[in-house]
């Protein structure tokens, strides 16, 4: 069986597996909206321009709301004890690791697609150029997803792994949290910047860098 | 492979002559360069004696450096090729880059106060070495989180291997955010000469003491990994002899 094959079939049983209990996608996406809630009580003030808090509100709630859905991500494996198993197939681990990188990635694009609506319309904000905003999310998205699943995978059999997650995560997300941040201000005040390309070819670099080590690095840490 | 069965013996429990020779060396290199540093150097004109930070502030900086990369480099290797002395100096050059992370950050704000007149500003190269440095500590709980386990050894390598790129990315996206900030030391140099040997005084001082500090983290790793597989040698040994009765009768 060859790995896109196997990696598709262990995204189809992941996908099922979470359409059928429901309750993982409903308290990630509710976990979002009250994210978006709570920054709204911690920044706005009556009479201060609202726009200013846009992408920090976007951004950082993707972020929080990526390593919720991180921590429930190899939960079936574990459970069930079949991640030794899955990964025991003559395709090695890596039609594991990016089955669960697209699983991610999936979660993320839904709260993303609830969450930028949502944060526009609370903080009264129009995107000037939809595209590159578009560009910039899907690019972190994908950054956080194989960083993310990585880390998540490789953390699966630690202690306190709920709280040495976010510490791990976080400060390597930087590059992308600053870049995205950028352009998704750039976006919301309407200035056309050169400045633009930059962020989006360093978060592009980025996600190339990973998409290469991330995979070597699980197949190598989680060999038996 | 990791947790071997047969203990190292090529560990020496007795302190070696050279590490006891090198100690002695680096602690009357630091007293030298504390003495420099406090009779020969000239008080600065614009920060006056708060400027005598400096000395130790870059040393320790290129001490955090050189640990850190050391210790992401170390962790490749164990990766790639596992083995127990790997392990060991990937965990001491990620210690001792830590150690001196801290001395970079206590430093930095006390020379910002006077220098900037603020004690932390979101200066691209303040906000790097605050990353880098929580991200270090993070690996390094990690590390201790795990202390004994084989997969734990691994995340931990793995984890200070992804550090190594990171940082690098994040070098660049903290010097895109933070604009045109002010260079600490501008080019050119130090003009002053008592200055200039107090600085490489000063440097050479730190970078000795810390590969001490390397060193001797390194022989009680060591000696804790061959302590732990003398353990499991002689208990794979009890149970054998508990075993050979019953399998007699």
């Amino acid at each position: 069986m060859n790995t896109l094959r196997l990696t598709w079939l262990l995204l189809r049983k992941d996908m099922q597996v979470t359409a059928r209990s429901k309750e993982l996608v409903g308290v990630t996406l509710m976990f979002a909206v009250l994210c978006v809630l709570v920054f709204s009580f911690g920044f706005l003030q009556s009479g201060a321009a609202a726009i200013r808090y846009v992408p920090g509100v976007l951004w950082v709630t993707l972020l929080f709301t990526s390593s919720v859905s991180l921590l429930r991500l190899f939960a079936p494996e574990e459970e069930g004890g079949t991640l030794a198993l899955v990964s025991m197939t003559t395709s090695g681990s890596a039609p594991l690791f990016w089955s669960k990188v697209c699983l991610q990635l999936l979660f993320s694009a839904l709260v993303c697609a609830l969450i930028v609506p949502l944060v526009l319309l609370f903080f009264d904000a129009r995107l000037s150029n939809v595209g590159t905003v578009v560009a910039a999310l899907g690019l972190g998205l994908i950054g956080q997803a194989v960083v993310g699943t990585l880390c998540a995978a490789l953390l699966a059999q630690v202690r306190l792994k709920e709280v040495m997650l976010p510490l791990i995560l976080y400060p390597m997300l930087a590059p992308l949290l600053i870049a995205g941040v950028k352009v998704t201000a750039l976006s919301v005040t309407g200035v056309e910047s050169p400045a633009l390309s930059n962020w989006l070819s360093l978060m592009m670099v980025f996600d190339l860098i990973f998409m290469v080590v991330s995979p070597w690095l699980y197949g190598r840490a989680t060999q038996p | 492979m990791t947790q071997t069965l047969s203990a190292d013996t090529r560990v020496p429990i007795r302190v070696p002559k050279t590490l006891i020779i090198w100690i002695i060396i680096s602690a009357l290199l630091v007293q030298a360069s504390l003495l420099w540093i406090a009779l020969k150097t000239p008080a600065d004109v614009n920060l006056g004696i708060v400027q005598k930070i400096f000395y130790f502030h870059v040393g320790s900086a290129f001490a955090m450096m050189l640990g850190l990369t050391a210790a992401s480099v170390m962790s490749l290797i164990d990766l790639i090729r596992p083995s127990d002395s790997a392990d060991a100096l990937a965990r001491s050059f990620l210690e001792v880059g830590v150690v001196f992370a801290f001395c970079v950050l206590t430093s930095g704000p006390l020379w910002a106060r006077k220098s900037w007149g603020m004690y932390w500003t979101w200066e691209p190269r303040l906000t790097l070495v605050l990353l880098v440095t929580l991200l270090a500590v993070a690996v390094l709980i990690l590390r201790m989180l795990a202390k004994d386990s084989t997969i734990g050894r691994r995340v931990g390598a793995a984890m200070a291997v992804m550090g190594a790129p990171a940082s690098y990315l994040i070098h660049f996206a903290v010097k895109w955010w933070g604009g045109n900030h002010p260079q600490v030391i501008q080019g050119g140099g130090i003009q002053n000469s008592e200055m200039r040997v107090a600085f490489w005084l000063a440097v050479v001082a730190i970078l000795s003491s810390a590969a001490v500090l390397v060193a001797t983290r390194y022989r009680a790793i060591r000696l804790q990994q061959r302590t732990q597989a003398l353990a499991l040698r002689l208990s794979a040994r009890v149970l054998r002899r508990q075993r050979a009765p019953m399998e007699t009768s």
